[in-house]
């Protein structure tokens, strides 16, 4: 591990370099590039960008489960202060056991529809990450994440039997239970009403700020982000021929402080 | 980075899931037990009826029993390589049926009944498994019947007569002895009576007519008798020929050839006054004995003459060389006619000569010996080695011995014969048994012995075919058994294989999040497998209830046909593990496919999916 863990004098969460991922499909190419991209700890960044623009592949790569096509520099920090797992090696030795364990140990994540297991109960589903972590979460855990996104009621009901809603807060309930450093979400609000979508941004948002947890939250809603991020990125899209579009991911001017 | 195990939660994931969806999870241990429970009542019939027929078999001796269907001759050397055979459990030679009846009397009882007698020896399974115990000399064992018959338990004492005819007389002795124990009826229903080898072999001697010294019962020591080659008949006159035709009539010669002194001498051994007729009498195909002889010289009664029996090429050698000694039995008279000196041991008679007079010889004169004994080997049957005492001499050339001594060596050519020098008597070796009682040491050994018998021309009755015919459904229901046992293995491992391999397309979902919560390819691999052996491990233990509850239906159905303790559909013990692990191996093997497909699920590409 010697080899991906190295010391900088401050960490960032998360920091990508000259990233380029390019997916393809029969004749058409789609070619996202990412000349810079960092996330602080405790910080919430917001990705913008219009549908397709490839917002999900890049959650995708800093969530570790979709392998970047070329990167000059990705890290992510490690637990210990100021030590950083260099990602870009683990991909290159095809290090399936390292990316599982550093997802299991510092991620913590919310789907556009939640992903709750349907076959365990709430409370199962909150419990889960910090179990397979190998710690077991004091039930005044669970108790105080449930009260505090308002599924007091929900926790021993089995998530079929939620709201949209409920489950996407239990999502978030479950993202955060296991103290993750950093919580990536992918449009969590998609599915719900504007009024709620906001509160669902702003349980998250207060939590996140409250547990000290990091934040990358993918949106095409500007208005959700707005006085809430710290820092925003969009994506500009080149359409270089019928087949081949490209994406660049660049700092969201203007948008946040 | 922590050290935590995430695979020791996939059981748990595993079930939870299994549990969430119990109704397809219902329906496949229902399938699975489904095909488990008729296996297990096929493999226990299979098993319970092999076993209750085995045990019919295995519990009573008489299947195990051998029994020859013709009586011969065996001799003790075959008895003696017959107990080196392989599966041989117990044998002992027996008596002709004929000499085995003896009366039994029950101590204070009247009524005299006639019993079979047996021979028995230690281990006999007979008597060991029909809850007797084997007999020494001066007891016996009776079957149930005979015990019914002559009514008597256990500790009684019985009188057993037994009775001969000898020279037109009857005669009989009596033992006492005691019965030590009584066999159950399954046994057999014939009276009989089960008695050491070597009281049974004295009963068979005294029916013949022989002594048994041991027991103090008299008859005759087994004297071997002497036979001839033909007889010659020296005459000072010739006959007249209707008195030389009819003198072999009803006497058993056959013909009656004129000779001359020089055959009479070739004969003979010793030369022959010229001016006797000479008369030799032959009875092809058939030894001349006694009786023979003893006809012609009642006819020849008044008349002049010498009868003179003599015997052909006897293979001997005397005092280490090889000389045939002259066979002579003469009186004075005889003597006179001869022109030669009498025998001490007198004329030739209708029996042996006495005081061990058989073995005397007359020594040449021309070749003087100092020695009292000569000894002498002859060839018959077996080796006969016997000595010759001394007792005068001769004016032959060659040593002149009873010709009764040449005609009881003609006999040890055809019958085995021992010289008993305790008594100085020839007598009958044993000739062999006249049947035998064998038990395989198993139902198993029995068609190999079966057939071994035969293959040696001995014609042998046994339940072979009972044996075999159980051997041959055994096979034949195992080959069922396994038939059927693929054809629900092939069955269940489909269900089983589509079962797990939709359950994990259905939750690719599922399984692509769990990969997003930290669980790497290899531990998503366990999550089929956990599921394949939990269902298999549901579908036994329903496939055991069933089978528990559909066994004891069978055996209750079948409970009259059946003794305490008997079971048509029953399993042993050390089957149930080795079925149960086969199974779940099958299980784990079965969900190796949908473990390899849930391997190949990508997180990324289902998190998006709806
Ligand atoms: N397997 C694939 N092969 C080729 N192109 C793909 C593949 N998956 C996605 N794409 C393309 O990549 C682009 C980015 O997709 P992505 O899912 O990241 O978009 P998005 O920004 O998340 O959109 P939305 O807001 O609708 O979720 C899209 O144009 C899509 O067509
Ligand atoms: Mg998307």
């Amino acid at each position: 591990m010697a080899s991906v863990v190295s010391e900088t004098a401050f960490a960032p969460m998360v920091c990508l370099e000259g990233l380029v991922k390019t997916r393809s499909q029969s004749e058409s190419v789609f070619e996202l590039e990412v000349p810079g991209f960092t996330v602080q700890p405790g910080q919430m960044v917001a990705v913008i960008g219009e549908s397709g623009c490839g917002k999900s592949t890049l959650l995708d790569i800093i969530a570790l489960v979709m392998t970047p096509s070329a990167v000059a520099r990705f890290e992510i920090a490690n637990g210990a202060a100021g030590m950083v797992s260099d990602v870009a090696a683990l991909w290159a030795n095809d290090d399936e056991d390292a990316l599982t364990a550093l997802r299991r140990d510092a991620f913590g994540y919310v789907l556009q529809t939640g992903g709750l297991l349907p076959f365990l109960s709430v409370r199962q589903n909150i419990c889960l990450p910090a179990r397979i972590k190998g710690r077991r979460l004091s039930q005044a855990r669970v108790e105080g994440l449930a009260k505090s996104l308002g599924l007091a009621g929900c926790l021993d009901r089995m998530p079929v039997s939620l709201s949209i809603g409920q489950r996407q807060r239990a999502a978030i309930a479950r993202a955060l239970a296991h103290q993750p450093r950093l919580l990536l979400a992918d449009e969590p609000t998609a599915a719900v009403d504007k009024a709620r979508a906001r509160s669902i941004m702003d349980d998250m948002q207060r939590l996140a700020r409250e547990e000290s947890v990091a934040v990358v939250v993918v949106t095409h809603d500007v208005e959700l982000i707005v006085d809430r991020a710290d820092a925003a990125y969009t994506f500009e899209t080149v359409q270089l021929s019928e087949q081949h579009s490209r994406s660049i991911c660049r700092p969201a001017e203007g948008l946040c402080p | 980075m922590s050290c935590a195990n995430p695979l020791k939660h996939i059981p748990a994931l595993a079930a939870s899931h299994l549990k969430h969806e119990w109704i397809l999870t219902f329906c496949l241990v229902i399938a699975l037990a489904a095909v488990i429970a008729p296996l297990l009542v096929l493999l226990g019939l299979k098993y319970g009826t092999i076993q209750t027929l085995r045990e019919r078999l295995v519990e009573d001796p008489i299947f195990r029993e051998i029994r020859p269907s013709q009586t011969r001759e065996f001799s003790p050397q075959w008895f003696d390589e017959l107990q080196s055979w392989p599966g041989i459990g117990f044998v002992t030679p027996t008596i002709l049926p004929l000499s085995s009846v003896i009366s039994v009397v029950a101590s204070g009882g009247r009524n005299s009944e006639l019993f079979d007698l047996i021979p028995t020896a230690a281990g006999d399974p007979l008597l060991l498994e029909n809850g007797g115990v084997v007999p020494t000399d001066g007891e016996v064992v009776l079957s149930a019947e005979a015990a019914r018959r002559s009514a008597v338990a256990p500790g009684d004492e019985i009188t057993v007569k037994v009775t001969r005819s000898r020279g037109g007389r009857p005669e009989h002795v009596e033992e006492r002895l005691r019965v030590v124990s009584i066999l159950s009826p399954r046994a057999g229903s014939l009276a009989r009576v089960y008695a050491p080898l070597a009281f049974v072999l004295d009963v068979e001697g005294y029916k013949e007519g022989y002594a048994a010294p041991s027991r103090g019962w008299p008859g005759d020591t087994p004297q071997p008798y002497p036979s001839f080659d033909g007889a010659l008949l020296l005459m000072p006159k010739p006959m007249l020929p209707i008195a030389r035709s009819g003198l072999i009539i009803n006497t058993g010669f056959g013909r009656i050839v004129d000779g001359s002194a020089k055959d009479a001498a070739e004969l003979l051994g010793f030369p022959v006054p010229e001016e006797l007729t000479v008369y030799n009498l032959l009875a092809p195909g058939a030894p001349v004995t006694i009786t023979n002889l003893r006809a012609i010289e009642q006819k020849l009664r008044g008349q002049t003459g010498v009868l003179l029996p003599y015997v052909r090429g006897l293979d001997m050698a005397v005092d280490g060389s090889r000389t045939a000694p002259i066979g002579l039995s003469i009186d004075e008279r005889q003597a006179e006619l001869l022109g030669i000196h009498s025998t001490p041991w007198g004329r030739f008679g209708g029996t042996l000569p006495e005081n061990g007079q058989l073995v005397h010889v007359l020594w040449p004169a021309a070749t003087p010996t100092t020695a009292t004994e000569i000894a002498v080997r002859a060839v018959g049957v077996a080796e006969l080695d016997f000595p010759l005492r001394v007792a005068g001499s001769t004016s032959l050339s060659r040593p002149v011995v009873p010709v009764e001594l040449l005609g009881v060596l003609r006999t040890a050519t055809q019958r085995p014969i021992v010289f008993n020098p305790a008594t100085d008597h020839f007598e009958m070796a044993r000739g062999g048994y006249r049947g035998f009682r064998l038990y395989a040491r198993s139902i198993d050994d029995v068609p190999a012995l079966y057939h071994r018998l035969k293959s040696e021309g001995i014609e042998v009755i046994a339940e072979v075919e009972a044996i075999e015919r159980i051997q041959v459904l055994d096979r034949g229901l195992s080959r069922l058994f396994w038939l059927i046992a693929l054809l629900g293995l092939f069955g269940s491992t489909a269900v089983l294989v589509s079962s797990l391999y939709a359950a994990v397309e259905r939750r690719r979902r599922d399984l692509g999040v769990l990969r997003l919560l930290g669980f790497a390819r290899r531990h998503v691999f366990f999550f089929p497998i956990a599921q394949g052996i939990m269902i298999a491990a549901l579908g036994l233990m329903l496939g055991f209830g069933g089978y528990a509850a559909l066994a004891q239906v069978i055996n209750h159905a079948f409970a009259s046909e059946l003794a305490p303790g008997e079971a048509f559909c029953t399993l042993p013990a050390q089957y149930l593990p080795i079925f149960c692990l086969a199974t779940l191996v099958l299980a784990t093997l079965a969900s190796l496919v949908a473990a390899w497909r849930a391997t190949g699920i990508d997180p990324a590409e289902v998190i998006r999916e709806q």
